[in-house]
């Protein structure tokens, strides 16, 4: 390295060193404005959730009362494996050009790189789930009994739960051979007691029988557990060698 | 395999063996309804008692493991985790064989049931992890996988505790249970959990060999076995209580040894044939 080069990085002033919350914000900016850009993850959920709609339709036919006992399992399923697919794209995309490398190497903690996923994740999946709720009622003559807001708390609880532990599986499956295989192998058996609770309380709010409390601070539980579970292991595996 | 004490607590363990099962076929007394179909609980239980010392076993050797980084650790975890499937794979056969007899129904979704499902399934997940994890960087997703199955655990069970289950209520040391019967579970347990032991070291050994030759990716526990474990099963898929009720209860226990011991032999011959490779390839390159 020439005396020159050398003097003129000396000269520079240090980089400021980022906080959390900007590096978080920086990841979540990023992934969203891919995502604006191409729009394949969104698109391929829409299209994927729409046709588990029609199919499904063709298994039993949906009438106003049938339709509120099944809707709960019907819906979540629906969500569940659209955001698996959306799940393995997130991290398929920096495995291109060794991005999750450079990260490694990076001094920027690791903790930001996942909470800044899961935040994009989660945007991603509620915007999915405000498009496709209209369609749900649409196709399956749903009306809900109980209180609207009980859905949206259980929404917003059951997607984060689902997305904390779908984007640490994500990590973990592409570390393996076959990456899109891996990710529902690991992902499912974990998160049974979840989608449970969810079809259940969903169930229950849309019948209108008996109140959901019970299964919403079960969520809550769920959802503190596996983050910090995952926020202290997820450095493990992105490191793992 | 060079240790004579293996040796030593394998007679042992045999003996021990046949002596329970002995006890469990002729001395035990059979139960006043359900006959010798009952005799399923003196493997039924051994087993559950085995299989979720293992899973212990999987997660304190995967803490060490993510502390330490010590390949004992990974060997031991792994054993855990394998040997704990197939045993655990032994209680979700013979439990719906004895069901089928007791409640009509092989399976019901209540919560001890779908518990020890969820439970078997966490394992399997974690045995196709490592499977198909890239060599290198195996050990540490296991054991990181390992954390959050065993965290998953209480939750699960915590998720199930408002549905009533018609599984039986634990019996030992309760004045519930015939004392002649108690010895004789206790028996059996000593005698599985010791069988489940030393199959575990016999997996410890050979995982310790493979990582030695660098093998360190994991054939997935029982393949094929459930093939086997059909035929057995087919004998009582008519849902007809005359011929159920031809179909003596003595049927049933016949029936849950068949697929109970093809499940421990077909392990023991997929383990041994694990041991002859190894061994050919540790020939090949030399290692003794």
């Amino acid at each position: 390295m020439s005396a020159a080069t050398g003097k003129r990085v000396a000269a520079e002033t240090p980089p400021k060193s980022m906080s959390i919350t900007r590096l978080v914000w920086v990841n979540v900016a990023k992934d969203l404005r891919l995502e604006w850009r191409s729009r394949d993850v969104l698109n391929s959920m829409l299209f994927f959730s729409l046709l588990v709609v029609v199919i499904f339709s063709f298994a039993f036919s949906p009438t106003a009362d049938q339709s509120r006992n099944m809707a709960g399992g019907l819906v979540w399923i629906a969500f569940l494996f659209s955001m698996v697919m959306a799940l393995n794209q997130s991290w398929a995309r920096e495995l291109r050009n060794g991005v999750l490398d450079a990260y490694r190497v990076s001094p920027a903690p690791a903790e930001a790189l996942f909470l800044g996923k899961c935040l994009g994740n989660f945007i991603l999946v509620i915007l999915l789930e405000c498009l496709m709720a209209p369609l749900f009622v649409v196709f399956y003559n749903l009306s809900s009994v109980g209180p609207l807001w009980q859905l949206v708390v259980i929404a917003l609880l059951g997607t984060w739960a689902l997305v904390v532990n779908g984007t640490f599986f994500a990590a973990m499956s592409i570390r393996t051979r076959n990456r899109e295989l891996m990710l529902p192998l690991l992902l499912l058996p974990i998160s049974i007691p979840a989608v449970g609770s969810m079809v259940t309380a969903t169930t229950q709010v849309l019948t209108g029988e008996g109140a959901p409390v019970v299964q919403m601070k079960f969520l809550a539980g769920f959802c503190v557990v596996f983050t910090t579970a995952c926020f202290l292991l997820f450095e493990t595996v992105l490191n793992a060698e | 395999m060079k240790s004579p004490i293996f040796y030593v607590l394998l007679l042992i363990t045999l003996g021990l063996l046949g002596w329970g099962t002995y006890q469990a076929i002729m001395v035990a007394p059979p139960e006043s309804t359900m006959g010798d179909a009952q005799r399923i609980f003196y493997y039924h239980v051994p087993a559950a008692t085995a299989a979720s010392i293992l899973f212990w076993g999987n997660f304190f050797a995967s803490l060490w493991y993510l502390w330490k980084r010590s390949p004992v650790a990974d060997a031991l975890a792994v054993t855990g985790a394998e040997v704990g499937v197939v045993f655990f794979g032994v209680v979700l056969v013979s439990g719906p064989i004895w069901a089928r007899y007791a409640w009509g129904t092989f399976w019901v979704w209540d919560a001890r049931l779908t518990t020890s499902l969820i439970l078997w399934l966490l394992y399997v997940s974690y045995l196709v992890l490592r499977k198909s994890s890239e060599v290198g960087s195996t050990s540490v997703l296991a054991a990181a996988m390992a954390m959050l199955a065993a965290l998953d655990m209480p939750i699960v069970y915590m998720s199930n505790r408002w549905f009533p289950t018609n599984h039986p209520q634990p019996m030992i040391g309760t004045p519930n249970l015939n004392p002649e019967m108690q010895k004789v579970l206790l028996w059996n347990m000593l005698a599985f959990t010791m069988f489940a032991l030393l199959i575990a070291w016999f997996r410890f050994e050979l995982e310790r060999t493979s990582q030695k030759i660098n093998q360190l990716h994991l054939r997935k526990a029982a393949q094929g076995i459930s093939m086997a474990m059909l035929a057995p099963l087919l004998l009582f898929f008519q849902d007809d209580k005359a011929l159920r009720e031809q179909v003596v209860q003595h049927h049933y226990m016949v029936a849950g040894y068949i697929a109970v011991w093809t499940i421990y032999i077909g392990y023991l011959l997929f383990l041994y044939s694990k041991l002859k490779k190894l061994n050919r390839e540790a020939a090949a390159i030399g290692l003794r």
